[in-house]
């Protein structure tokens, strides 16, 4: 006799799934209503927020602005962690434990002490500027805070130590010995990266960019501290109409936006590692 | 199988497989490229706790109370340890709101994630696949998503029901009992899975009761799972800005929204001090996980999610 372990779930489904659908549908119902501003919306069923999000360059560049920042911080901080990943999955089981040991550490720090570094090191009067000016490669302070630079920056630096963490995962799982027998056979060390290392784990770095392509593209708090309130990216945009200027209908109707574009680039990711997988089954 | 090996216990902290044979990669460890690839490691860990070394070394500076509101120094220009003295009592409210939320946060990411783990792997019913992507629905949501929809449905609920959750300690937690509870739920499920149940069927075999075999066989194999799926669920709660910008109120002011009020309104040079303080109770908190249970439990958690 089995126990009935469908009761167990029940309970903490049903939750899950109020806290679910509850406050989506109502934020998605609040989309479909005009904006009247503090908080009031109109009486009739409309699409006026989300033709207004396409149409008012205001909003549409902001999403375009995102979507850039997103896909150049993707790939910038690929570039950055794959080398330091490789080389933790390669080396001896003693200091990847202790390297790993920092990414960990580091990653579970919260993100406002560390945007409270960036800010001091980036300010005016800030290490950076006396350090520049010292060596005498600036003559005048440089302003990083409020460019699109700075928030780069940030967004790399947030997202370095689950990346290292989770393409660190995806290199171990390519055998070592494989690339023994590439250099046994002669292939020069950069043909070994390029023609092992790389294909094998090329799975793992699409799901990984992709899955990191959309925690950047939900980035708030980085894109409004960093950006000195002159950069306005879709999260910042969104938090701004809702909490200064309580516009219930556009800030929920921009939330959609940002949520159907995360939905579809999940989807997508799905479905190129799915492809890429079964590409490989035909191969071998 | 060594897949079904309970790996709980001190002795099993490798994050790493071990290689069975001699280094292949002496040779090339010595070589150019080897030595760039070392130093890029060795820079990108400087660069990831930059940020931290800079707000520990503002905490010390010497400098008066006028020059420190208008920009913090780093390096410090001297040693003292005046702001640790005279840190703010709000900050000191934000970090008990902090630490209170996170806690419970995680007591009942737990209640719900355990249960939900235990129920997803063992139950047969037929829409198991779609209740698991229900579940772990809320890790598709960026969290600015799901502060504003809480944010609307608390409105909401004032407007229609009467129940006052905006800004409330309440409202707080419900909102990261909602994105923390997948981490638990795959924290157990990973440890559940690589756990063979033939082992509770000879606990049952022999004639323990199905109450004592889930206390003494399924509950200490899971409880790397529990104590993983906890800490992230805390560590979550205890770190998130964006959720608690939207739902947080005056009263109930998270110590990372405080930090930020202090960043983007005004500023207070008791924040680094204090900011440090949280650091170094971090340290001790994913210290202490890595003397129980190991901290590759983390890399378990996360990844599968």
């Amino acid at each position: 006799m089995r126990a009935n372990w469908g009761l167990v779930l029940l309970p903490p489904l049903v939750f899950s799934v109020i806290l679910l659908f509850g406050p989506q549908i109502m934020f998605l119902r609040a989309s479909f209503y005009e904006d009247l501003g503090i908080g009031r919306l109109g009486p009739d069923f409309t699409f006026i927020n989300y033709i207004l999000a396409f149409t008012d360059s205001f909003y549409y560049e902001s999403l375009i602005l995102n979507f850039q920042l997103s896909a150049s911080v993707t790939l910038l901080s690929l570039f950055v962690a794959y080398p330091v990943a490789y080389r933790i999955a390669r080396m001896t089981p003693r200091w990847a434990m202790i390297i790993l040991a920092a990414i960990i550490v580091s990653a579970f720090l919260s993100v406002a002490i560390k945007i409270l570094g960036m800010i001091i090191l980036f300010s005016a009067n800030g290490a950076l500027n006396r350090f520049l000016l010292w060596t005498g490669l600036i003559s005048d302070t440089i302003g990083i805070i409020g460019t699109i630079p700075g928030i780069i920056f940030g967004l790399v630096h947030l997202s370095i130590s689950f990346k290292v963490l989770l393409l660190f995962s995806v290199i171990q799982t390519v055998p070592r010995s494989l690339e023994e027998a590439a250099e046994i056979h002669g292939a020069k060390r950069w043909r070994v990266y390029w023609r092992v290392v790389i294909p094998l784990s090329l799975p793992g770095i699409i799901s990984v960019s992709l899955l990191s392509f959309n925690l950047i593209m939900g980035a708030f708090v980085s894109a409004l501290v960093l950006g000195g309130g002159k950069i306005f990216t879709l999260p910042v945009l969104i938090q701004q109409s809702l909490m200064l200027f309580s516009e219930f209908g556009i800030s929920a109707a921009l939330s959609a936006i940002l949520m159907v574009f995360v939905f579809t680039i999940n989807i997508i990711s799905v479905i190129m590692v799915t492809r890429i997988h079964a590409a490989r089954l035909a191969v071998t | 199988m060594s897949e079904h090996a309970v790996t709980t216990g001190p002795k099993t902290r490798t994050l790493v497989p071990t290689a069975g044979f001699g280094n292949p990669f002496s040779k090339w460890r010595k070589s150019l490229g080897g030595w760039v690839l070392n130093t890029w490691v060795a820079f990108v860990i400087i660069v990831i706790y930059l940020p931290i070394i800079i707000v520990v070394g503002a905490s010390v500076d010497p400098g008066s109370y006028i020059e420190s509101r208008a920009f913090l120094t780093f390096p410090p220009r001297g040693f003292s340890l005046q702001w640790y003295l005279n840190i703010h009592p709000r900050l000191w409210q934000s970090l008990w709101v902090s630490v209170s939320m996170a806690s419970i946060s995680a007591v009942f990411g737990l209640l719900i994630g355990v249960p939900a783990a235990l129920g997803l792997i063992r139950c047969n019913w037929r829409g198991k696949i779609f209740m698991g992507a229900l579940l772990r629905a809320p890790l598709q949501i960026p969290f600015i998503v799901i502060g504003v929809a809480f944010l609307q449905a608390y409105h909401l609920a004032a407007e229609v029901f009467h129940i006052n959750l905006v800004g409330s300690f309440t409202g707080l937690v419900l909102g990261h009992v909602f994105v923390a509870s997948p981490y638990v739920i795959s924290a157990v499920g990973v440890q559940l899975q690589r756990f063979n149940p033939s082992m509770e069927e000879a606990a049952l075999i022999h004639g323990a009761s199905r109450m004592r075999t889930f206390m003494r066989i399924t509950l200490p194999i899971i409880m790397p799972g529990i104590y993983a799926g906890g800490l992230y669920a805390f560590l979550i709660s205890f770190g998130d800005v964006t959720i608690s910008l939207f739902l947080a109120g005056p009263d109930t002011t998270p110590f990372p929204v405080q930090v930020l009020h202090t960043i983007t309104q005004d500023f207070d040079p008791t924040v680094p001090a204090m900011a440090s303080l949280v650091c170094i109770g971090s340290l001790f908190v994913l210290l202490a996980v890595q003397k129980l249970v190991g901290l590759d439990v983390l890399l378990r958690g996360g990844g599968s999610g």
